[in-house]
């Protein structure tokens, strides 16, 4: 059980993770330019109706991660999206096999209580809310992966968040590792010592986990308050090396893109029609 | 004797009732400038609790702390101020590193201090190289090992440049090599000026490396001065929770089957074989050197080679020159010596005179290399 908790190499999964986002290319990209973008992209995504648009920004989207890591995916993550593509695929399933019953039906069928009823609509729609999911994952995944936790809270200090929330977002980040890696020691120890030997043992095993975990996370701020203090602290985190800064060359990406994808996906509505290629409606 | 700082009857309770115990019961100690001081006791002895005394993060429940014969005011302001003056390098690194980044972590004391970015940054530069963790800068904190993160914790306290350097267990958890060159790079702190003070229960480290020692037990403190005196009385050592050092030991015990007296006291392994080395010994003539800048050492290949400092050792893995003493050389080379092998002894250029004199200091304990 606890075994799938660190990679072959021993290094956790987390630590890799981060470790992505610090070696990206795009790492010394201003993150709040990045942020600017990907969130213009992702709004203009779903503004138009054009599958074009959203084949798009899936290209765009994969193109930035491409270049951002190498296609350098760790096992995790590559397992979480994964998940999260089939679960879209069942969602937009779903979609399409709720048709519209006053329009004509392309395919239709019963299954115990369900009453399948697809129409040309429904499943033009479930392609397009598919490659409009699949795509805005592949936008975020190349921020996520190119931007670390500390240089997004340095976009958010740009865009005037309070420092109290982007320090806390900061210190969450630093004490995370910290208390996961005590958390993968704790269950190798309870591993070693036979705590997942059957599944009643194992939930009360993983309870005291939980808990030691708050505790240790009690004591650890103790002795971080006292460190703070040794180490001249004076009420706030001072930051050395700022991120770039987000200037008028970001937002100017951020408007063409926006505006490129949009124009597109104006004149392209209804281009593809996913129902005539598959079933010839 | 000015005290750079002095705990003057100072008592300390964690809880605020009456009844919760005494972490420090009426200490009274003090810390001689320039002079290489450590705390020694065992786990529990008070010893974290009075340093965080000495910079003003704990304030006593009785007694009065000094620094430089000032009483110590508690204002926030004034507390800055000592805190710049004092530095604590704490025991877990993991309590001490709160940035994302190396570079982060190390500019946090300066820019607490409100340097200018240009100071900062030599700074960072500066203590970065000294603990040898230049390639490291911009990784993320998360990503190092014990080890590295103990060196980052330390280049964040240098980037202080505090007069007085307090350390918490400096060497635990890390492998004697790692140890000696956090150790080496203690030395030529107190060698450069800076105050050192280290808390340890490593009674071999504490015994060859301290000029003063301070022992506490159960948060009192039960003795102060020279370590030999204290060593010297077993039940003391005993009831302190700690050991005889080894070499104190050894030294004891020899000349206890020889029949004279134990003193003077040899420290290290080399003093020890100085004090019992026969007259008809050969020992072998140990050459002291300045690095060259560029590092380029003629390498003849029949002398021990040693290197001392960071710089040297900087220049010596930059230069892929060989070395056979790599860690506390000045030790390696005397006992090279000593078996009548030469040596030389490569070094940073301001240290060249001091290593000179410890070698020659051999010579207080019986026979020494000769040093050229």
């Amino acid at each position: 059980m606890g075994g799938g908790r660190t990679s072959d190499s021993g290094t956790s999964e987390h630590i890799r993770m981060d470790a992505l986002a610090y070696s990206s290319r795009m790492l010394i990209w201003a993150p709040l330019g990045k942020l600017i973008l990907v969130i213009a992209v992702l709004v203009v995504n779903v503004m138009t109706d054009s599958v074009i648009t959203a084949f798009a920004v899936l290209a765009l989207g994969l193109a930035l991660m491409a270049y951002s890591t190498n296609m350098r995916i760790p096992f995790m993550l590559g397992v979480a999206i994964a998940e999260a593509l089939l679960i879209l695929i069942v969602a937009c399933g779903i979609i399409s096999i709720n048709g519209d019953h006053s329009q004509p039906c392309i395919w239709s069928a019963d299954f115990l209580w369900l009453d399948f009823y697809m129409t040309a609509d429904s499943f033009n729609q479930a392609w397009l809310v598919l490659l409009r999911s699949v795509a805005g994952i592949t936008m975020m995944m190349a921020f996520a992966t190119s931007t670390p936790i500390p240089h997004l809270a340095q976009a958010l200090r740009q865009i005037r968040i309070p420092d109290e929330i982007c320090e806390i977002v900061v210190l969450i980040y630093r004490y995370a590792f910290l208390l996961l890696e005590r958390m993968d020691t704790m269950w190798s120890a309870a591993g070693s010592r036979l705590g997942f030997s059957g599944i009643r043992r194992s939930i009360s095993t993983v309870a005291s986990i939980a808990v030691g975990i708050f505790t240790s996370s009690m004591n650890l701020a103790d002795k971080a308050q006292v460190s703070l203090e040794c180490r001249g602290y004076r009420g706030y985190f001072p930051i050395y090396n700022r991120p770039q800064r987000a200037g008028i060359g970001w937002i100017s990406v951020a408007v063409i893109a926006f505006a490129l994808l949009y124009i597109l996906g104006i004149h392209t509505e209804g281009v593809v029609d996913f129902a005539g290629l598959a079933f010839g409606a | 004797m000015e005290y750079i700082l002095e705990a003057r009857d100072v008592s300390h309770r964690y809880g605020r009732g009456e009844d919760s115990p005494y972490s420090l019961h009426h200490v009274s100690v003090g810390i001689r400038e320039g002079v290489r001081t450590v705390i020694l006791g065992a786990n529990g002895a008070g010893k974290s609790t009075l340093f965080y005394h000495f910079n003003g993060v704990y304030r006593p429940s009785e007694g009065e702390m000094f620094y430089r014969d000032i009483p110590m005011s508690y204002e926030r302001e004034h507390l800055y101020q000592l805190r710049e003056d004092v530095a604590v390098v704490v025991q877990n690194p993991d309590e001490q590193i709160f940035s994302s980044t190396v570079e982060e972590d190390v500019a946090f004391g300066p820019m607490n201090m409100n340097l200018h970015p240009d100071i900062v940054e030599g700074r960072i530069r500066d203590s970065l190289f000294k603990v040898g963790m230049e390639e490291y800068r911009y990784r993320p904190t998360t990503q190092l090992s014990y080890g590295q993160k103990k060196r980052v914790a330390i280049a964040g306290a240098l980037a202080m440049e505090p007069k007085v350097l307090i350390l918490d267990e400096p060497t635990a958890g890390l492998d004697p090599q790692m140890s000696q060159e956090v150790m080496e790079l203690v030395d030529q702190m107190c060698l450069a000026g800076t105050t050192v003070v280290i808390s340890t229960h490593d009674v071999d480290l504490a015994y060859s490396w301290a000029e003063e020692i301070h022992v506490l037990r159960m948060g009192r403190l039960v003795y102060s001065g020279p370590p030999e005196p204290f060593f010297g009385d077993r039940d003391a050592v005993s009831l302190a929770g700690l050991t005889v050092p080894h070499t104190f030991s050894v030294n004891r015990s020899v000349e206890g089957i020889r029949g004279r007296s134990e003193s003077p006291y040899p420290r290290t392994e080399s003093q020890l074989l100085a004090k019992m080395s026969p007259p008809e010994a050969r020992f072998g003539r140990i050459s002291v050197r300045a690095v060259p800048e560029d590092g380029a050492v003629p390498d003849d290949g029949g002398e021990l080679v040693g290197i001392y400092g960071f710089r040297t050792r900087r220049l010596f893995d930059e230069t892929g020159s060989r070395a056979d003493v790599y860690f506390d050389a000045i030790e390696g080379c005397c006992l090279g010596a000593m078996q009548g092998r030469d040596a030389v002894l490569y070094c940073d250029p301001e240290l060249v005179d001091v290593v000179r004199e410890r070698i020659r200091g051999l010579s207080a304990f019986g026979r020494a290399p000769e040093v050229v």
